[in-house]
């Protein structure tokens, strides 16, 4: 009962927390107190109700989604076959986490160029958020690989299994919980990978209206944009929270 | 000998894309303008050292200002909701929420904000790095040794000798993996502004180099800027390693 009390207790504080802070926006807004630059709350959600905006926006929004998706998978698959890899090769992992860390320091706004080059204008922001994905499932899978527990290493060595039973029905399922984590952790940054990729000419996307806006003035157009990429990123990471939940309650 | 499979051990993912980006280039016959090799750049790098390493301190010192600026405020914030359950149940659903924003899509919102200039790149520095230790520092204020808890309260320590001699140092460990992920974080962080807003350091260098189609010292700044992220995050390392050994 007592946890039922401070739970309701916290959802309310936090309710009002949330309520403060868009109270906030739109006073700021609404007083100019920040300037032009910062729109208040109500106008930026007219923008985004407004019927005339909305092809604009469903184009943006559904061609960051689908080069974040691709970018997403892509990314995933390599992390997770290079950390296989590298933990069945044991030889091959200390250039493996080096190469993962120097891939990850690149800045990202180097890669878009590569990438134009590389393949082609539409693809080049899956690819800078295929990198951002590797890194952090590449991570996360390594270490969950190597978490599983030494009572179960030792049961397997006393019945004899080898190195590939091992892996697939030992070491595998020990590092779905780091995997549901890394792939969590890595839908915003997939996202951020996407726009900066948009950056360097992409035919449309949030990226492109980001930019665009950010050059123009259009100071509720920008505002609009980013709190769509907002939500993007707060809906899936939320439902990879779900999914996060359900590995760890399973294997854990 | 040794020594040499030493490197190809360590380095073999990185040495794979240079020697793949060098015949890739040389295969296809790429004018150096589109593409050059590996080697070329580091030709440009060392013709002209002073360009990039003046570069390289403004973004550098951007990102140390930024960063340092951001523990602070992130870690006496995770202090503040420590001491206060009230604003600890206000400001606890902003923090997850903020956490899984993509940052990087709201520096030109801040840019358009606080005007194209050097103090709006500190500025975002500072937002980007306040996210991690606001959130490693809180979760570690409250992960203390099972019944330390106890046994303060037990000997009547106040709140702040609680905080200081205990709540803290539990923390530091996880202010050092917070450090980690800001160190790496705070140079790319500076890089995008520069870029963006184009006033100096190495995000500009290379917005104004690749625009150009100076595409060498364009590589040279990326490759610069690798180097240095790549040298913050070892560092970092090493100071989460000492920290978490002294502290744990």
């Amino acid at each position: 009962m007592a946890t039922d009390t401070t739970w309701v207790g916290r959802t309310l504080l936090g309710a009002v927390g949330l309520v403060i802070f868009f109270g906030l926006w739109q006073l700021i807004g609404h007083y100019k107190l920040a300037g032009l630059s910062w729109p208040p709350l109500t106008s930026v959600i007219d923008m985004l109700t407004d019927a005339s905006r909305r092809p604009l926006f469903g184009r943006a929004v559904s061609a960051t989604l689908s080069s974040t998706g691709m970018g997403y998978l892509s990314g995933a698959c390599l992390g997770l076959v290079l950390a296989w890899s590298t933990h069945l090769l044991p030889p091959m992992r200390r250039g493996g986490d080096r190469l993962a860390a120097v891939l990850n320091s690149v800045p990202s706004i180097a890669l878009g160029p590569i990438f134009l080059l590389l393949l082609s204008r539409d693809a080049a922001p899956a690819a800078v958020a295929s990198v951002h994905v590797f890194f952090i499932v590449y991570v996360s899978v390594t270490s969950g690989l190597a978490s599983a527990s030494t009572a179960h290493q030792d049961l397997f060595s006393v019945f004899g299994a080898g190195r590939f039973a091992r892996f697939r029905r030992l070491e595998m399922p020990s590092a779905l919980p780091a995997l549901a984590s890394g792939l969590r952790l890595s839908w915003p940054a997939a996202l951020i990978g996407a726009i900066i990729g948009e950056w360097f000419g992409a035919p449309r996307g949030l990226g492109i209206l980001i930019i665009n806006a950010m050059q123009n003035f259009q100071i509720v157009l920008l505002w609009c944009a980013v709190f769509l990429a907002v939500i993007a990123s707060l809906t899936f990471y939320g439902l990879l929270t779900g999914l996060e939940r359900g590995i760890y309650g399973r294997f854990r | 000998m040794r020594t040499g499979r030493r490197l190809i051990q360590d380095y073999w993912g990185i040495l794979l894309i240079l020697v793949a980006w060098q015949a890739w280039v040389i295969v296809n016959q790429f004018n150096p303008i589109v593409m050059p090799t590996p080697i070329s750049v580091f030709d440009a790098l060392i013709t002209d050292p002073v360009l990039f390493l003046e570069n390289t301190g403004i973004t550098f010192a951007v990102a140390l200002v930024g960063m340092t600026g951001g523990m602070i405020i992130g870690t006496s914030l995770a202090v503040a909701t420590w001491l206060s359950p009230l604003l600890s149940g206000l400001v606890s659903p902003l923090a997850v929420l903020f956490s899984s924003v993509p940052v990087v899509a709201l520096i030109p919102i801040i840019a358009r904000l606080l005007g194209y200039n050097v103090s709006t790149e500190i500025a975002i520095v500072v937002i980007i790095t306040f996210f991690p230790s606001f959130v490693f520092a809180s979760s570690g204020l409250r992960a203390l040794p099972p019944g330390s808890d106890d046994l303060f309260r037990v000997l009547g320590a106040s709140r702040r000798a609680t905080l200081f001699r205990l709540a803290l140092p539990a923390a530091m460990p996880n202010l050092a993996i917070a450090l980690r992920l800001a160190a790496a974080h705070a140079i790319l962080a500076a890089m995008i502004a520069e870029f963006l807003m184009g006033t100096s350091g190495l995000g500009y260098l290379f917005a104004k180099t690749n625009d150009e189609f100076q595409t060498e010292q364009a590589f040279g700044t990326s490759i610069v800027a690798t180097a240095i992220s790549v040298a913050a995050f070892l560092l970092a390392s090493f100071v989460e390693r000492r920290v978490r050994s002294h502290f744990s």
